[in-house]
């Protein structure tokens, strides 16, 4: 196997970590005197607000230490966080490099060449382990430097313990997701098995956390292990007790997970559930649903539009339940005043607008581009060419993709929206419903204006568009956040897609910014047909 | 007869001498053609031409006079199509499948669904990713099949197939002929050809090398012949004899190959004793490869 080809396996999840990493990393170090202000006074005032907020957001992230450095700001928002970001990295690629490539049987075509199956499982476990180093190690790196443009040099040692801490943690849930794909069959069991068992260890430290009882167990929590480090915070200690006893973790995840993959067959799990004795189908499906244009395309991915609606609903009810905390937040942080961008009305409704929305933002850009992904997969795989082979015109295909778009953002933003005019009166927050409703049916052309030029890139070089669509909306949302705070001049800001989107729950619909936003959507989409018409699929 | 397929200078040229070069072919309605060739001698780019997946460089191709590029959505409704190799459809059960790119189409004809699968025994209640590669395959039969079109295009069809449904689907294939069916098939695998088509095309490196019946096919074949002598090897008259090639001697045994009747080398030995004479009919696929070593 060579290090391209595993490359190549990964690259979704690296270039994700990779740019996510970094940028978060080097945005909130190096950001710090802007938010906490300049003088020692001023950062003890945001420290304090800091610690105020952390003990809220206890049950999701440790306990600041030092808030009012950039080192122990770095410490909280960044290294807190990514204890789950990279946790989940980990999870998923383990269960994608077991489940996933033995669905599509490029495991059994190793094996078939001579591989063995300890082998081929040391080889993906060591790749993954260099590359999530290296992502490790570049984060660290990123944070170093953002600590030194912040102007408070960050201890070298502390980012090396906590970067090892972390890598350790990346790799112990890379080792549980190997021992679970092991077990059961197919992807999605093994990811929503993995799940569940990270879940339960978070849970477990979080509990340990928030209350003065340690619930049982929680010391073999994975989250337990690797909080107990905190080195980059000034005065922080790296426990390198907890952190070995994550490599022990590893190790014996590795070592189980090796046993289980000697044992079991290949395309089966360790359990395997008894075929029910049922008679043969020899029928099509009766199910209508299946032979009605976009309605078709929603039924097959149900799970992932009812996924979707659920965790975006779950963000906005947690977005309502925490405005008066940030609100309390922000009233004793000046330097946080941009944000409000002397947005007219009560600072809960404003707070409320600018934090969903910029969520609601991310989320359905991210949706977006996750269709864009299918959309250049279905034309490698196959599956277009498939379509195409019935009477359906290019034009046609590339619509009902739209339409279903359209139809899936218009059902995960309605249902937040049902979530936030449900929960704002109980939390005291006063909203128009008209102007909710303008907002929330304004996601709609916003995520079209992704998709519109991710069809235009998948139609041109599929291979390239989720990547160049990435890096479009990652630089957007950066220049939409960070924007406001350096005081970067108009032209800049209006670089942003997410600028296109305006805050319609406070002001008026921006007019200009819809007109822009259809505008690409029309010639987005218009220009995909015809790139579509005039290419050759799959070839 | 009218004609199903017409191919004017056909030419897909994907640069290096790769793709597909001046194909001029025409395929009668009611033929089952077989398109042979070898991987990568341009066989599922003609046919993907054919279902305007690609663009031509060149030429012009027309399915049941409708033009298979700019009006490739009527070309379509006319045409049952196999893929070389069906995409994953991960999780959806058979069923669903069928459900699902038939409803693209239109109505469903159930009572031929049914039918098809359960003579290809394909159990439509499993989820795509549990089908073995022939169960992939019968389910891509199906789909091509189901709504009876006029023209079937079908990228080698029996590919992962067992002994038992490859007849099955060559009873297919009769049955669809004699509803006036087109079949244009592609493959290489000679004794598929050989059951099932009226007529061949061999194509080599891009271009199309032969095209005859198969009557004209088994015209071509030869016969391996080896004579054992009781005596003198009469040498000079068999190498002189018509239609006699390839004479080799070795002791009493004489080698060689005999093109169209024996009535020549049967004058050319008689009044000498034969002690023992074979005769063996190589097959097609001799035939075949003998097309590609030269």
């Amino acid at each position: 196997m060579s290090p391209r080809l595993l490359l190549r396996l990964h690259r979704i999840g690296l270039i994700a970590m990779a740019y996510f990493g970094i940028f978060y990393v080097l945005v909130n170090s190096a950001a710090f005197p802007v938010i906490a202000g300049k003088t020692r006074a001023s950062q003890e005032a945001f420290g304090h607000s800091v610690t105020v907020l952390g003990a809220t957001f206890s049950w999701l992230l440790r306990l600041p230490v030092r808030p009012d450095t950039a080192a122990g700001y770095l410490q909280w928002r960044g290294y807190g966080f990514f204890a789950i970001l990279f946790a989940a990295w980990g999870l998923f690629s383990a269960c994608g490099a077991v489940r996933r490539d033995e669905d599509r049987g490029l495991v059994e075509s190793w094996l078939s060449s001579g591989i063995s199956r300890l082998r081929l499982l040391a080889t993906r476990s060591l790749f993954f382990a260099v590359m999530s180093a290296e992502i490790v190690t570049l984060t660290g790196a990123a944070g170093w430097l953002g600590c030194l443009i912040a102007g408070t040099p960050a201890a070298v040692g502390g980012l090396v313990g906590e970067s090892a801490a972390l890598w350790a943690l990346t790799l112990a849930c890379f080792g549980i997701g190997l021992v679970v794909s092991q077990v059961v069959s197919d992807f999605r069991a093994a990811a929503s098995a993995g799940s569940a068992v990270l879940v339960l260890m978070f849970l477990l430290d979080s509990i340990g956390r928030s209350s003065v009882h340690r619930a049982p167990f929680t010391d073999i929590s994975v989250f337990f292990l690797f909080n107990q480090s905190n080195s980059v915070a000034p005065g922080g200690t790296f426990n390198i007790a907890a952190t070995m006893l994550l490599f022990v973790i590893v190790a014996v995840a590795t070592i189980v997970a090796s046993l289980g993959f000697v044992r079991r067959d290949i395309g089966s799990g360790l359990i395997r559930t008894r075929p029910r004795r049922v008679a043969d189908a020899h029928d099509a499906s009766a199910n209508p649903l299946l032979r009605i244009p976009v309605v078709r395309g929603l039924w097959i991915r149900r799970i992932g539009l009812l996924s979707w609606t659920a965790g975006m609903a779950v963000v906005a009810a947690s977005v309502v339940l925490l405005v008066n905390i940030t609100a309390t937040f922000f009233a004793s942080t000046p330097s946080l005043s941009p944000y409000l961008r002397g947005l007219p009305g009560d600072v809960h409704t404003v707070l409320l607008a600018l934090i969903w929305l910029s969520f609601a933002q991310a989320l359905v850009a991210i949706f977006a581009i996750t269709c864009v992904s299918r959309w250049s997969g279905d034309d490698s795989s196959g599956v277009l060419e498939m379509q195409l082979a019935e009477p359906l015109p290019r034009w046609g295909v590339l619509g009902e993709r739209a339409a279903e778009l359209t139809v899936t953002v218009t059902l995960m933003s309605f249902a937040a929206m049902a979530v936030i005019l449900a929960l704002a009166p109980a939390e005291g927050i006063s909203i128009d419903v008209g102007r909710m409703l303008s907002s929330t049916a304004l996601l709609v052309p916003f995520a079209l204006t992704f998709a519109a030029v991710g069809s235009l890139l998948a139609g041109w070089r599929p291979r390239v568009a989720v990547v160049v669509l990435s890096t479009i909306a990652v630089i957007s949302y950066l220049v939409f956040e960070l924007g406001p705070l350096f005081k970067w001049p108009d032209w800049a800001d209006n670089l942003s897609v997410f600028q296109l989107y305006g805050t319609p729950l406070i002001t008026s619909v921006f007019v200009g910014g819809l007109i822009a936003m259809l505008a690409i959507v029309v010639v987005g989409f218009g220009s995909a047909g015809v790139v579509l018409a005039r290419r050759d699929v799959a070839a | 007869m009218t004609s199903a397929i017409v191919m004017h200078g056909l030419t897909k040229d994907y640069g290096s001498g790769h793709g597909l070069f001046d194909l001029d072919l025409e395929v009668s309605e009611g033929e089952v053609f077989g398109f042979l060739g070898p991987n990568g001698a341009g066989k599922t780019t003609t046919i993907r031409l054919l279902m305007g997946v690609i663009h031509a460089t060149a030429g012009t191709a027309t399915v049941f006079g409708l033009d298979c590029d700019r009006e490739s959505v009527a070309v379509k409704r006319e045409v049952g199509y196999l893929p070389g190799e069906l995409p994953q459809f991960g999780g959806m059960r058979g069923s669903e499948v069928v459900a699902y790119l038939g409803g693209m189409r239109g109505a469903i004809d159930r009572s031929r669904v049914q039918e098809l699968s359960e003579r290809l025994e394909l159990d439509l209640g499993r989820r795509f990713r549990e089908y073995s590669r022939g169960n992939k395959q019968k389910l891509g039969l199906l789909l091509a099949f189901m709504h009876r079109p006029r023209l079937l295009i079908l990228d080698e069809p029996t590919g992962g197939l067992d002994p038992l449904n490859q007849q099955t689907f060559h009873r297919l294939v009769d049955e669809v002929k004699t509803d006036g069916t087109t079949v244009f098939l592609s493959s290489h695998v000679l004794s598929e050809v050989e059951e099932t088509c009226s007529r061949v095309g061999i194509i080599r490196e891009g271009r199309l090398v032969s095209d005859m019946t198969m009557d004209n096919v088994h015209e071509l074949r030869f016969h391996e012949v080896v004579i054992e002598f009781g005596g003198d090897v009469p040498q000079a008259a068999v190498r002189a004899a018509a239609g006699v090639e390839d004479v080799a001697v070795e002791g009493r045994r004489l080698t060689c190959t005999v093109h169209g009747g024996f009535d020549a080398l049967l004058a050319a030995i008689s009044g000498h004793t034969v002690l023992d004479m074979v005769s063996r009919e190589p097959s097609l696929e001799s035939i075949f490869l003998s097309y590609y070593s030269n």
